[in-house]
């Protein structure tokens, strides 16, 4: 008894000694904790680093890391937050009229050329993107918000609207570059050196190398005014092009990489069982998956308005016009069966057209359930029966509201050629539909061909998917107010009018003061509104999925942003 | 002989014209558009779509676009006293858009002058995209060349030699299957096998899984110290390179093996081996220069899908981007880089074909 009494005591004395030198791991010094290695597939084509020229993703995500961020998201509730170290604009002010944004930026933040950062390096960056000589797209972007921009102090600027917004907060952060080292003629900025190897830099790492169609190389930069202690711990970050997705896996499976920002849900499960590797699942993630549903005729497309803004009658659909037929649909497709088909589960179904995550989503509003039952009550409302009580063939028109006697309850659905996981989903849609009476004739086309058949509007119906970022507004009016459906042009391809959710989208977008609560008050109703109109049947949002060798510590992150603290991070040696 | 050739480069100039707009027509009817495809989004505004249309030129006619690709548009807006204004114009409108103001001068000179403009997506000057993809694309297509060449001649003419015995059998269907295994699925089993499998000393891939050179070198190391980068690509690459000169060879030398050259040289007590690679092989090469030409013109076209299999910054990845996203400058300068190595390849093959063959001549 007094043996065993002994080795406990004694394992006792050693556990409290081992824990706290297993916890107490020795970080780095600043610049030696190793490279983060990450692959992406988005492209060999990067465009520049130079944020004024940028126009692709890969681009965007080096000039994230060696420029400074502008604006600070609070993890909780991804809104932009005051006050805070990691971003240069501290506070800011809005008019009453909701037109004029003042914001003021920390003044202790430098270039790293020691040169401090101040509200002329804003104004140089809308200067020469409202000049028209500069040739990257932000500058078609932002002048079609933004009047003018002044700055009456160095850690000021002052940003006016041609018209007041709420989503006007972040668009009107602009952005920065060195003005001291830019051009004063603005055309030659098209080809400075700088676009390809920026010299003089602000942001968490420093630019190193560029090597067309293999990797950027980032160097620490030890003066980086958001860094926590003042310290960058890893020696840099490497960004690695492999075009393959399914290549892009297993090279990060074998320790080719470090940190992997998306993988496809197919290999989640792959990834999570490997050995040597830690993942985080979040939300939102990055992308929602719908199916929309055409309101007009497809035969005659025509836009929302004529030139003097008055309604143009686009005609109906003659199947999905009819309310009644776009909520037999909804009902009888089974979300979760989609769900595990086409993205293994790591999914979370929609309510109506918000993301479960952002702050707009409507919690209370409950999801469309499965009910096929109630489907075919519906059609059978609608007018369309099943004439020879044969479920192989499509059902037909016998007092439909838009279609002739005798018309099949038959549709063409297209997706995107190559997703697999929108094939999958046009696969099951097709097998759940056919059980209620309707025949889907399904194709994929390719991207652009696709685009192509939505910007003109013929399409029954179609399989896509949107992006849902950090900064995610819950506001829809480019995609649902009947402004935005422009033949070639506009959003809005399913022709969707509802004048109410009109009149609410421009309610809460134009909201005195933008109060988040009143707005998601507002956006609330509108959810409910679409949710029994149906222009898109929701149908998930994809989980957020990343993904880290075990030896990189300690790898922070919060929803949409893979990097969150990435100045603390290093890899361990063994 | 020059002649022959000038005369040949001549004949080609009006085919490199159709080709190019052929391209250019097929490229621009292709639907979709790049706007749309480089602006897809929930918040893209239509104002935003028409003024990049306006910025790449694509509001233009189709005839006016493949004209300023190819003699630029310096001749058909233009400034005379320096302004900065266009004060003249041909073809094209001085103020196309109707606001009063008059539209920038051109500035491109056209592909005919040197210009072969920018790239949409990437906004830099698309010969500059091209030189830095070219040296990648030849180290992988010399690398597979060479070994196309170095193993795949010596089998076809064993198998000629050991017609119907087990290695002609073996190295026939094997030839058939490396002409069939598609270059995707070859590569990423060899990724999986000596990247994910087999392990090196220190727990990493046993070979390289993709890239030119590790991704913490500094610069690019000589090629010698990165020849493990070359091994899986150039492996893939030449298979059906192997598996082509291989069957080719052992045509060529079934044909010369039963000459009366080759049966006076074994009456004349030479040895076997002197015999097939002295008189036999010799000859039996003639028809190779035929498949040389071609092989050579693959070295620029780029080997599209074995780059993207091994992340090889070449030639090929550059244009696969570009296709996808409609990028029409570089979609054009692939075109006609492939265009002029093809004509040069075959040029080439039949110069060959005179030079190795005295009963040929250039006519």
């Amino acid at each position: 008894m007094k043996n065993l009494l002994k080795v406990v005591l004694l394992s006792a004395l050693l556990a409290l000694l081992i824990v706290p030198m297993a916890a107490q791991e020795n970080v780095p010094a600043p610049g030696e904790g190793g490279f983060i290695i990450e692959g992406y597939f988005g492209g060999s084509s990067v465009s520049s680093l130079n944020p004024l020229i940028a126009n692709d993703s890969a681009s965007n995500t080096i000039i994230g890391f060696i420029f400074p961020g502008m604006l600070s998201i609070d993890p909780a509730t991804k809104l932009p937050q005051k006050g805070q170290d990691d971003a240069l604009i501290i506070d800011w002010e809005i008019s009453e009229d909701g037109l004029t944004y003042t914001y003021t930026m920390r003044t202790d933040w430098t270039w790293t050329d020691g040169t401090p950062i101040t509200s002329a390096d804003v104004q140089y960056y809308w200067d020469a993107l409202s000049s028209g000589l500069v040739q990257g797209f932000a500058g078609t972007y932002y002048p079609i918000f933004i009047e003018s921009v002044t700055t009456p102090s160095p850690d000021k600027f002052v940003v006016k609207f041609k018209e007041a917004s709420c989503t006007a907060l972040p668009i009107g952060t602009l952005g920065v570059v060195p003005s001291h080292v830019f051009p004063k003629d603005f055309a030659e900025i098209n080809d400075m050196d700088y676009n390809q190897a920026p010299d003089v830099t602000g942001g968490v790492f420093n630019f190193s190398e560029f090597r067309p169609g293999e990797q950027f190389t980032l160097l620490a930069n030890q003066n980086y005014g958001g860094a926590i202690n003042g310290q960058v711990i890893p020696t840099g970050y490497i960004y690695l092009n492999v075009p393959d997705q399914n290549i892009l896996i297993e090279r990060f499976l074998a320790g080719d990489s470090n940190i992997i920002s998306f993988v496809p849900p197919n290999r989640r499960d792959d990834v999570k069982a490997a050995a040597g590797i830690k993942t985080l699942e979040f939300s939102p993630g990055n992308v929602w998956d719908y199916l929309a549903l055409n309101y007009a005729d497809p035969t005659n497309p025509q836009s929302g308005y004529d030139e003097n803004g008055n309604r143009i009658d686009q005609g109906h659909h003659p199947l999905f016009g009819d309310n009644r037929v776009r909520r037999a649909v909804a009902l009888a497709l089974n979300i979760d069966d989609i769900v595990d088909g086409a993205v293994f589960g790591y999914g979370q179904r929609m309510n109506a057209y918000q993301v479960p995550g952002t702050w707009g989503y409507p919690e209370d509003l409950p999801l469309i359930p499965y009910d096929p039952a109630a489907a075919i009550a519906l059609l059978e409302e609608a007018g369309w029966v099943d004439h020879d009580n044969n479920p192989a063939t499509p059902r037909i028109a016998q007092g439909a509201k838009y279609a002739p006697d005798g018309t099949p309850l038959s549709f063409t659905l297209y997706t995107n050629q190559g997703n697999s996981r929108r094939e999958a989903i046009g696969a099951i849609v097709q097998d759940q539909l056919q059980e209620i009476g309707f025949e889907v004739n399904f194709q994929t086309v390719d991207f652009t061909t696709i685009l192509d058949i939505i910007d003109g509007q013929t399409f029954d119906a179609f399989i896509l998917g949107w992006g849902a970022g950090v900064l995610s507004d819950p506001d829809p009016t480019q995609l649902f107010s009947s402004q935005s459906d422009i033949l070639g042009a506009g959003s809005n391809s399913v022709s969707y009018y509802n004048p109410v959710v009109d009149e609410l989208m421009a309610k809460a977008l134009n909201l005195p003061g933008c109060d988040p609560v009143e707005r998601k008050a507002i956006y609330d109703e509108i959810s409910a509104l679409m949710q029994a109109d149906l222009p898109y049947v929701p149908l998930y949002a994809i989980t957020g999925f990343y993904a880290a060798s075990e030896k990189v510590v300690p790898w922070t992150e919060f929803g949409g942003f893979p990097y969150d603290k990435i100045e603390t991070w290093y890899v361990r040696q063994n | 002989m020059i002649r022959y050739i000038a005369r040949r480069l001549l004949q080609s100039i009006p085919t490199l014209l159709g080709i190019t707009i052929l391209s250019y027509l097929l490229m621009s009817f292709a639907p979709g558009g790049p706007v749309r495809a480089l602006l897809f989004g929930p918040n893209t505004r239509p104002e935003q779509l028409a003024r990049v249309a306006a910025v790449l030129g694509l509001n233009d006619p189709i005839p006016i676009q493949y004209l300023r690709w190819l003699l630029g548009d310096d001749w058909m807006r233009w400034d005379s006293d320096g302004d900065g204004i266009a004060d003249g114009s041909f073809i094209l409108p001085l103020d196309a858009d109707g606001d009063g103001i008059p539209e920038p001068p051109g500035m491109s000179k056209g592909f005919l002058r040197g210009d072969w403009g920018k790239s949409f997506i990437q906004r830099r000057p698309v010969d500059l995209i091209i030189a830095e993809r070219i040296p990648a694309t030849l180290e992988l297509g010399v690398a597979s060349l060479l070994v196309s060449i170095v193993v795949g001649l010596p089998i076809g003419i064993y198998a000629a030699v050991k017609r119907g015995r087990i290695f002609d059998n073996t190295t026939r269907v094997l030839a058939v299957i490396f002409n069939a295994v598609p270059v995707f699925w070859l590569g990423l089993v060899l990724i999986i096998i000596f990247g994910v499998l087999l392990k090196d000393a220190n727990g990493g891939p046993f070979l390289p899984m993709g890239g030119r050179r590790p991704p913490t070198s500094v610069g690019l190391p000589p090629i010698w110290e990165r020849l493990n980068y070359l091994i899986l690509p150039t492996f893939v690459l030449a298979t059906g390179g192997i598996a082509g000169f291989s069957r080719f060879m052992r045509a060529s030398m079934l044909d010369v093996i039963n000459q009366d050259y080759m049966r006076t040289a074994r009456a004349k007590g030479l040895d076997n081996r002197t015999v097939w690679f002295r008189h036999g092989a010799r000859n039996a090469l003639i028809p190779i220069a035929t498949f040389l030409g071609p092989s050579i013109t693959g070295l620029l076209g780029g080997a599209a899908i074995t780059e993207k299999v091994f992340s090889w910054p070449g030639l090929g990845q550059v244009g696969i981007d570009a296709v996808l996203q409609l990028d029409y400058p570089i979609i054009m300068a692939v075109v006609v880089i492939s265009a002029i190595a093809t004509i040069l390849g075959y040029l080439l093959s039949d110069i060959l074909y005179a030079l190795i063959d005295p009963r040929i001549r250039f006519d």
